[in-house]
């Protein structure tokens, strides 16, 4: 089951053991340059807010309404990034627009292992973007759909979906068990389709490129308790949309990458030991950033894209690496 | 004296062990406190700090802040809020699930829907 608590979703499987539980939640951050160099991580400026989507259901189109799941506000091309908590081994696929941020294949309700469509938690503590190269991935960037920026419009011509899909399974009971025992208690505790495009969906697309490494998974597909999962569809509202069907604001536009840069606040590395990183997707690594589709379709250079020096680079090492700075920009 | 300080110090010592960026004055910075105000709270010297000081001090360490909060003796002012709202409503729904097994009280607790995708 999943929960809504402070704008976080809460995953339970109390039927597989009582201390399967998982937080996921959605971090605003600087979109960095998309200029073809490799920026570190940037920093978590608090997280998105999320609602049910049920409690606006009347003021959202029928086709949304069918998804289930929640509602987040997002500025055009503004960026994000997916912060995992949890103690308990999980694995946790990543969609948008239902297209595998890992492997840029289809939306299925399973894992595979190869090429690996999932993230292993606790190792993995973030998800920046998609998965390009081993070690580099491209920011998750929202742009409205139908304009063909999104990574589900490049690779299925339609603009359909939008948003975010998220589902994750649980490590099987008694793997658990026996790892518990290993670890000594430590951690107890194209041509677009003239397909209906929603009115003002919005969907992710792929940005600039970041140093991030998506771990291997170290324990196996047979760890993982596929018959329990939990599912999430997250509809992505523009700030005008929010205000009107939430009567809430949303919060500020993050600073840019630029006047970020210029105060000399932090970025991050993360040092995840010997975990082995997977190869990127041939799919997701051919497809055009958003500097680069602004430029194809005429639509002029993309704004706020100039090229900086991300510095100083704070060094994060497990277990609980904080990404999240700078109350003030938040 | 609270087991909010010695429970907090031990989850920061545990940290530290792995991470020196765990140390008191680290810490204490990045919760916006002082380091000899933090020392005094794990020592149990002084009460618990306010709710907006330890909610930020349980997301530092990674810790649930509503867990914390009870920790410290407190509810979170949300929650009271919500309480007020409808008193009579939550009063009674909280003594109905005082001492229901967790499977119970997460069956009252609202899911987030899924649809069809």
């Amino acid at each position: 089951m999943i929960v809504l608590e402070n704008d976080r979703l809460e995953f339970r499987f109390p039927e597989v053991h009582a201390a399967a539980r998982c937080s996921i939640e959605f971090q605003r951050t600087l979109r960095i340059p998309d200029d073809g160099l490799d920026y570190p991580l940037p920093p978590g400026l608090g997280s998105f807010p999320l609602r049910h989507l049920d409690d606006y259901a009347a003021r959202l189109p029928e086709a949304w309404q069918m998804r289930g799941g929640v509602i987040a506000p997002m500025h055009q091309a503004e960026a994000m990034w997916i912060n995992f908590h949890s103690d308990y081994p999980f694995a946790v696929k990543v969609a948008t627009g239902k297209i595998c941020a890992i492997t840029g294949d289809s939306w299925v309700d399973r894992l595979n292992r190869d090429p690996q469509d999932y993230a292993v938690l606790p190792e993995q503590p973030w998800l920046d973007g998609y998965c390009v190269e081993e070690g580099v991935i491209r920011q998750f960037v929202v742009m409205q759909l139908g304009e063909g920026y999104t990574v589900e419009e490049q690779l299925t011509g339609a603009a359909v979906h939008g948003g975010l899909q998220l589902v994750a399974y649980p490590m099987k009971a008694e793997r658990y068990e026996a790892l518990r025992l290993e670890w000594g208690g430590l951690r107890d505790d194209v041509m677009y389709s003239a397909e209906p495009v929603l009115e003002d969906a919005m969907g992710l697309a792929p940005g600039g490129r970041m140093k991030q490494e998506i771990y291997n998974d170290p324990y196996g597909l047979d760890a993982w308790d596929q018959r329990h999962s939990s599912r999430c569809f997250v509809s992505l509202l523009n700030t005008t949309q929010w205000m009107a069907i939430t009567g809430e604001r949303p919060p500020i536009e993050p600073p840019t990458a630029k006047d970020y840069a210029a105060r000399g606040l932090p970025w991050f590395d993360y040092y995840g030991g010997d975990a082995r990183a997977v190869a990127g997707s041939d799919k997701l690594r051919g497809l055009r950033s958003i500097a680069q589709q602004a430029k194809t379709t005429g639509q002029g250079p993309l704004t706020d894209n100039e090229t900086i020096t991300a510095s100083p680079v704070v060094a994060l090492r497990k277990p609980r690496p904080v990404r999240e700075v700078a109350r003030d920009w938040a | 004296m609270t087991r909010f300080g010695p429970t907090i110090r031990a989850i920061r010592e545990r940290l530290r062990e792995e991470d020196r960026r765990y140390s008191v004055r680290q810490v204490a910075g990045r919760v916006g406190i002082e380091p000899a105000y933090l020392s005094k709270i794990e020592r149990g010297e002084v009460a618990p700090p306010s709710e907006t000081t330890t909610v930020r001090l349980a997301r530092e360490l990674g810790e649930d802040p509503d867990v914390m909060l009870a920790l410290a003796g407190k509810v979170s002012a949300d929650l009271q809020t919500v309480i007020r709202k409808r008193p009579r409503l939550f009063a009674d729904l909280i003594r109905q699930l005082k001492e229901a097994p967790d499977e119970v009280v997460l069956r009252v607790v609202r899911e987030v829907r899924d649809g069809n995708w």
